[in-house]
């Protein structure tokens, strides 16, 4: 069964960007989620195995995304891809239960690598 | 607010506010860790307005406050904009002593603390919007366009130079501060034309 990844991000031009930023070779179903609330929906039917989240979205924003996983305890592997890169931000995310935290803009470089890194996607 | 909808269609809109959002973000890195402090960061405003609508633009919240102006302009690839940056003048008490000024908050210090704040805030925005498009952008020499004046005099103050003008309107606070500005940056119709051809390759 394939994985489901779920892109989550208000940018119809960021979402396209993450799309085409992730391996080409990774077998996955891709999900799409246009803010906050729409991703935890999306992570609550089981489209979220991995989730590619943007911080600064309207109605929740992925703090409150990353503060839903937590406390309704669901099963999502989280990468933050945000373009607010303070340290601060990136601290608040872990803390948070975020996995990763990938600078944007994206490229399938980047991703490539962070995907290597945990053990989700396997080098060949 | 009148968006016309011939010059930038939503796809490019919402590019355009994307770019933003990862430049914006940059210069909030380089903001936080000059201050040492945590920078709010909003989604930003990209709309096309007519000159006579810029003052509406403008966040409400400044309307009737004190604040003090600087602009930039920025050249590159046939494109020119304007840099505006604009602060509350309640700001610069916070900012003195978060940049560990030493001395008397006089017009002299504020006027210190404007320019190197714009400076690194201007340059991390526009230096992020070109890396994104390709664009190496020149900056002019920055402009003080007024100390503890209202919003309105300092946009009447550049009205004939923006006829039809794309702006993108990013409003920075700081967490738990009183420190708060706005940046806007400001393109020509020609300049918009060229800008949306770069967009395009990227929406591609």
């Amino acid at each position: 069964m394939n994985l489901n990844v779920l892109i989550c991000d208000d940018s119809s031009f960021a979402r396209k960007q993450m799309a085409r930023s992730i391996p080409s070779d990774w077998p996955i179903t891709l999900h799409y989620a246009e803010d906050g609330e729409q991703g935890v929906e999306a992570i609550r039917a089981g489209k979220g195995d991995v989730v590619f989240l943007d911080l600064t979205m309207p109605n929740l924003d992925g703090y409150g995304v990353l503060e839903a996983i937590r406390r309704e305890d669901l099963p999502a592997m989280v990468i933050v891809v945000s373009g607010d890169i303070q340290p601060d931000a990136q601290e608040r995310v872990k803390k948070l239960g975020a996995m990763a935290f990938i600078k944007k803009p994206i490229d399938a470089e980047k991703a490539r690598t962070v995907l290597i890194q945990y053990g989700i996607l396997t080098e060949v | 607010m009148k968006v016309n909808a011939c010059l930038v269609n939503e796809d490019q809109r919402d590019c355009y506010q994307e770019l933003v959002n990862v430049a914006m973000g940059q210069a909030a890195d380089h903001l936080a860790r000059l201050v040492g402090a945590y920078v709010v960061l909003p989604i930003p405003k990209v709309s096309l307005i007519d000159n006579s609508d810029l003052n509406m633009a403008m966040h409400d919240a400044k309307r009737d406050t004190s604040v003090s102006a600087v602009c930039q302009g920025f050249i590159g690839s046939g494109i020119a904009g304007e840099a505006l940056l604009l602060f509350k003048d309640t700001s610069f008490a916070s900012l003195a002593s978060l940049l560990k000024y030493q001395g008397p908050l006089n017009r002299q210090m504020e006027l210190e603390l404007l320019m190197d704040t714009a400076s690194v805030l201007i340059a991390a925005c526009i230096n992020g919007i070109g890396e994104q498009l390709e664009i190496r952008f020149n900056q002019g020499t920055p402009v003080i366009l007024g100390q503890h004046c209202m919003v309105d005099d300092i946009l009447n103050s550049r009205q004939d130079k923006w006829q039809k003008t794309l702006a993108i309107e990013i409003h920075y606070t700081l967490e738990q501060l009183d420190v708060d500005c706005d940046l806007l940056l400001l393109f020509s119709e020609e300049s918009v034309k060229k800008l949306n051809q770069r967009i395009d390759f990227l929406l591609d």
